[in-house]
């Protein structure tokens, strides 16, 4: 039924009466227009996003954006994790924009996809595995899959009927912490580590958020990005690959309009960046 | 009245020696009839329950509800372990046995001279259990076998790093020790172990971390596992007897514990039991419930996911199910099926004598079955405010449901009676067989439930809930109390003899005796004393910390004694022990009880009490080294 829910948020079945309580909930729409600075909510330890210190890549890209804009860059810090970001930030109005979500997100209004990138079979370089997507047979034998629940990963997972036996291995990934009213975010440079050190067998997860760690690991790791749409039995499929863009309050089209442009501008000092990381771009 | 306890041990395992073999061969164990005797008396508690039947109840009448207003405090002892103290001490023939939560200390003291501690045991667990263990690291009591001529007298208990001890009852010596569950895949253990026969029943934990809940039965002797039955999956996995439901096939019979799950959900379907035992020794057979389907968000378990939610009826030499009744097919609320199970012998409404098994469940109805087919006599709600279901319709057995109060994506459903901590959780109910009443202490929360979805970056989303918990609709919402309840329940007629509210949810059960008095201990810290047949409050004592464990008596000297463990913590006070202020944290613990930490603190050990406070220190001269 995992599936059926990422099926949902993907279609936005689900989205409308989710939205509808956000919108119920008596926000105020009079953000202040301060043309001179850019303020930008991030949050203050997710890296490789984002980190106080302003070592995540989306910092940069931030950074990259006000600057072309001939704005001030004016950074909003939260302690929460950036899945809050739009909810408890962006939409009350204590920031304008919020880097790094999907094309499309029916909750805000989005810039056009700066970036295409997808999610990859993260594994040993040296093991002489050759694995390119879910129906290679090598992920049969394997027994653990470092994988991101609630992501493309996990449908894919119960797919190849892997998700039950790999539970528990997923839990302990986070310390077995209850996930029912908060959430709890799996390290990307954890599961990484768990490939390094082969703890786990493999890991499939979005190759943005895996990149750096892939690119400074003790050991040469292979990373093969998903095809676009990975198939299910049920011919449905499942996407693997994403469009980012930047968010912005859906009545703000001044603001939108203003950074399309200047992300148009920027594209090759944000390509210039993105690549460094590490990130297989599409 | 006096009488050394290794002489009488050693007396019995003559006696044992003699009979064993006979024993053995007809799948009798002497052991059991020894545990029969003991739980008669009223000068032992040899089991949480005080007897097989679970009932609670002691034929003791030296405190009474004349004289009730005269008893004090004799002895205490501190655990030296803070957090909550579930459960209650044993008592066998002048020892008391104390357990303690993590790290799961034991302490034998002589009754003559509580001042002494005769042996102790303290484990060494995996620190880990610790973050692992959700709700507090509670542990619900200790179990007693009288021993053999193959194995001596045992205490046996559970670890909250997985493991099952059987420690030497005379010296506290570990005798054998077993993994019943995996601490590094996140199992954890807080249930009391049950010991009937040679057998100790040891139930799981863990529904929310991938653990398909399970029952496993070890033999006493050895610590060698006999049998294990699972909670969902194939039918040879659940141990279904050939004739399983027989008397009820509209309860379900074959197949469908992996038929009523979506593709190999049931692998990961919870259904673990971490609650308490019954056994008739007549049938042979055990009972007990299994607990709430994962995972908790039920959009991603379609289907009724049995057979977790139920109550069983399996043969103790096999563990094979003769029955399962499932109460809440396909949970929306976390209403873990796992609370106590009293038997009785009453007569039906058409004046039918019958085996009975009455089950307060935290989904706010109270279940009477016969324990011999599984037939439905009665179901009705503990309050009547309980609202997510209308009725339980007898000839069916299922639920007819209030769709306003169902739970579902990006909904906040209000006013959801129970809260998902149940109109009764793990407390430990008594019944009094004259008046033919149960004692039900009862949570009167309510609740909040807003199941959500966040979207993320790349397909992403987290699926959480939050939660709020108060106090139902006749406690006081706005000032956080009267969310207790004890009540006076007739299974039969479906009567409420009466009812009286508390300040806080009466966490730990009730404990009845044939002084026509009910005891029971409250959150914030008091014992206290009821008239069985009308409620009335005839006495309190304040303990040191708040309790969550339920009382129990015993007679030592010609004295009879009511004790309590005291220990704030478990569940309702998550906030407490752990200082949190997020109202929804601990699933909407930490707002319900906000008032808690005004009226009490952490702390731990047992008090006792006796009429007038008599104690074997009136004797100033018991002890002393030098007068």
């Amino acid at each position: 039924m995992m599936k059926r829910s990422v099926k949902k948020a993907k279609s936005g079945r689900m989205l409308p009466s989710f939205l509808a309580l956000i919108l119920g909930s008596g926000l105020a729409f009079n953000a202040q227009a301060n043309t001179s600075t850019l303020k930008v909510c991030a949050a203050s330890d997710e890296l490789p996003y984002s980190n106080k210190q302003q070592e995540g890549f989306e910092n940069e890209l931030a950074k990259i954006l006000a600057d072309t804009m001939d704005r001030e860059l004016e950074f909003v810090w939260s302690d929460r994790a950036a899945i809050f970001l739009v909810t408890e930030k962006l939409l009350k109005n204590q920031c304008d924009v919020v880097m790094g979500v999907d094309k499309g997100d029916p909750r805000v209004a989005t810039s056009d996809p700066y970036y295409k990138s997808g999610y990859a079979f993260i594994y040993p370089a040296d093991k002489g595995l050759d694995i390119e997507n879910w129906q290679s047979p090598a992920l049969k034998d394997m027994s653990k899959f470092a994988i991101v629940p609630g992501s493309p990963s996990e449908v894919m997972l119960r797919e190849i009927d892997k998700y039950e036996g790999n539970f528990n291995y997923t839990m302990s990934l986070i310390g077995f912490k209850s996930r029912r009213n908060q959430y709890v975010r799996y390290a990307p440079d954890l599961l990484i580590s768990e490939v390094v050190s082969g703890k786990a067998d493999i890991a499939h997860i979005w190759a943005p958020e895996a990149a750096r760690y892939v690119k400074s690991a003790s050991v040469p790791l292979k990373m093969v990005v998903s095809e676009e749409i990975a198939p299910t039995h049920d011919g449905e499929g499942v996407r693997q690959q994403f469009e980012q863009a930047i968010a912005v309050r859906s009545d703000d089209k001044e603001l939108l309009k203003e950074i399309n442009t200047a992300l148009h501008k920027a594209d090759p000092k944000i390509k210039a960046v993105l690549k460094d990381e590490g990130i297989p771009l599409l | 009245m006096r009488e050394m306890h290794h002489s009488r041990w050693s007396k019995i395992g003559t006696a044992l020696a003699v009979s064993s073999a006979l024993g053995l061969m007809s799948g009798m164990s002497v052991a059991n009839d020894k545990l029969v005797e003991l739980s008669k008396s009223n000068e032992n508690w040899v089991m949480q329950g005080k007897d097989f039947s679970g009932t609670h109840y002691s034929t003791a009448k030296q405190i009474n509800k004349d004289n009730v207003k005269k008893l004090r405090p004799s002895w205490s002892f501190s655990t030296g372990v803070l957090n909550g103290h579930e459960g209650a001490p044993l008592v066998v023939d002048g020892t008391m046995f104390i357990h303690t939560p993590f790290p799961n200390n034991t302490f034998a003291i002589d009754l003559d001279e509580p001042g002494v501690i005769k042996w102790e045991h303290k484990p060494k667990q995996d620190p880990a259990a610790r973050a692992v263990a959700c709700c507090d690291v509670v542990n619900r009591g200790l179990a007693y076998w009288p021993g053999d001529d193959k194995a001596p007298a045992m205490i046996v208990k559970s670890l909250l790093d997985g493991h099952v001890v059987a420690l030497n009852a005379e010296t506290g010596e570990e005798y054998w020790k077993v993994e019943n569950g995996d601490i590094s895949v996140g199992q954890t253990e807080t249930a009391a172990p049950f010991v009937a026969k040679d057998l100790v029943i040891q139930g799981s934990s863990g529904a929310e971390l991938g653990v398909r809940g399970y029952v496993t039965a070890y033999d006493i002797h050895t610590g060698e596992m006999v049998w294990r039955w699972y909670a969902t999956g194939p039918d040879a996995d659940v141990g279904l007897d050939k004739d399983f439901n027989k008397h009820n096939p509209h309860y379900g019979q074959k197949g469908l514990g992996t038929s009523t799950w979506e593709d190999n959900a049931w692998k990961i379907g919870g259904g673990t039991n971490w609650g308490w035992y019954a056994y008739d020794p007549d049938l042979d057979m055990f009972y007990y419930g299994s607990g709430n389907p994962a995972p908790w968000n039920e959009t991603m378990r379609p289907g009724d996911n049995k057979w977790t939610m139920t109550i069983w009826g399996r043969d103790l030499e096999t563990g094979l199910a003769k029955f399962g009744y499932q109460k809440t097919p396909h949970d929306e609320w976390d209403y873990a099926g796992v609370n106590v199970m009293m038997l009785s012998e009453q007569k039906d409404k058409n004046g039918k004598m019958r085996k009975l098994l009455t089950h307060p469940d935290r989904n706010g109805i109270v279940y009477t079955l016969d324990r011999e087919t599984g037939d439905l006599v009665s179901a009705n709600k503990m309050d009547d405010t309980a609202n997510w279901v209308k009725k339980v319709d007898l000839e069916t057995g299922l639920p007819i449901r209030d769709p306003e109060y169902g739970t579902r994506m990006g909904h906040r459903s209000r006013d959801v009676c129970p809260s998902a901590m149940g109109f009764h959780n793990q407390g430990f109910d008594s019944y009094d067989p004259k008046r033919e009443l149960f004692y039900l202490g009862i949570n009167h929360l309510c609740m909040d439930w807003e199941p959500f979805m966040l979207p993320y970056r790349a397909g992403q989303f987290f699926v959480g809930a939050n939660v709020w918990t108060y106090p139902g609709p006749k406690g006081d919402r706005q000032n956080g109390i009267g969310s207790g309840q004890v009540k006076a329940y007739n299974a039969i007629t479906g009567d409420f003899a009466w009812e009286k509210m508390e300040k806080f949810s009466v966490w730990g059960g009730t404990m009845a005796t044939e002084g026509g008095l009910v005891f029971y201990g409250t959150l914030d810290g008091f014992i206290k004393a009821r008239d069985a047949d009308n409620g009335k409050l005839l006495w309190k004592f304040k303990l040191p910390s708040g309790a969550i464990g339920h009382p129990m008596t015993y007679t030592h000297e010609g004295t009879q004694y009511v004790a309590i463990n005291y220990g704030v913590g478990g569940w309702p006070a998550v906030g407490l022990v752990f200082d949190l202020n997020d109202p929804s944290a601990g699933l909407g613990a930490v707002g319900a009880f906000k008032e808690l930490a005004k009226n009490t603190q952490m702390g731990g050990g047992v008090m006792v009490f006796a009429l007038d406070g008599k104690s074997p220190y009136d004797d100033v001269s018991l002890g002393e080294y030098g007068m």
